[in-house]
């Protein structure tokens, strides 16, 4: 498995964990209100749910089980991919940062071109990988 | 296909089409409970797609046990245990909370919430030591075949 793979699916499972516990937190405040003021981090757990786990985890796999190119084996430019993973988990932080007021809130903007910016990076990195080598 | 993988599979299947189902149902005002939103977003996200995510990474990802069984993979089924009864108790405990504030949801409730977070803890124990390279993999067997070499021979 390759180097940027490795370091999405292990961030991902992070967040997840993440995510699940801050879940589990807001769920448990349902019954008991005097915990609600862990409602405050709702959005933390939909961007770590959402960003951080389940698209993380989806582009991980992406670059290492889609089909390499023939001639060089290769997955593409390598410095690319290791871009794309900071861009996104730093996008991914900055929002959270921002959610809970580390950051100004403006800076979910940034966070946001972050993550832009990784994606299109992943398009850039899997568009001609995504081929059948059938003739 | 091993066994752990189809069981997470056809179980993320059942809630796909239920979490649907729960979708459908939120928009007529006559069928609608309290809790149904989140509910919803909570069978389709965690039941469906982290459900699937769990069942195909344990089977795709690399230096999977072959030996199937509870003992062999202990830390998937835990998975699987933990998650569905965590999801099932929310399913529901959530909705009966809002009708009665007996101690009995809320305890169920807790449960539901620490049962999850489980899985998370067990899901990581199964996949992270597997997310290796190939040079690392190839020393780990090349490692076990040493272990297994040097028993033998006492």
């Amino acid at each position: 498995m390759p180097t940027p793979s490795r370091w999405m699916i292990k961030a991902s499972m992070l967040y997840m964990l993440i995510g699940f516990v801050i879940g589990a937190m807001i769920l448990i405040s349902k019954v008991y209100p005097e915990y609600s003021s862990v409602w405050n981090l709702l959005t933390v757990h939909i961007e770590v749910g959402i960003f951080g786990w389940i698209i993380q985890l989806t582009m991980g796999t992406a670059y290492w089980i889609l089909p390499r190119f023939l001639k060089t084996k290769s997955r593409g430019n390598a410095k690319l991919a290791l871009a794309m993973v900071g861009m996104l988990n730093l996008g991914i932080l900055i929002n959270v940062a921002s959610y809970v007021s580390i950051l100004h809130s403006s800076a979910i903007i940034l966070g946001r071109v972050l993550e832009l910016g990784a994606v299109a990076l992943f398009i850039v990195l899997h568009w001609n990988r995504a081929v059948s080598y059938n003739t | 296909m091993p066994r752990i993988a189809r069981v997470f599979i056809k179980t993320g299947l059942i809630y796909f089409l239920a979490s649907l189902l729960l979708g459908l149902a939120s928009e007529f005002n006559w069928l609608q409970f309290p809790g149904m939103v989140p509910l919803f977003w909570h069978l389709l996200m965690v039941g469906w797609i982290t459900q699937i995510i769990f069942g195909v990474s344990m089977w795709m990802f690399p230096g999977r046990t072959r030996e199937e069984g509870f003992k062999a993979q202990l830390w998937g089924w835990l998975t699987y245990i933990f998650l569905n009864v965590g999801l099932v108790l929310r399913g529901i405990a959530e909705p009966a909370t809002y009708l009665d504030e007996g101690s009995l949801w809320s305890v169920l409730i807790v449960i539901s919430a620490i049962s999850q977070v489980a899985a998370a803890v067990f899901y990581i124990i199964e996949l992270w030591p597997r997310i290796q390279s190939k040079e690392q993999r190839r020393r780990q067997r090349k490692k076990k075949r040493e272990r297994k070499k040097a028993k033998n021979e006492k």
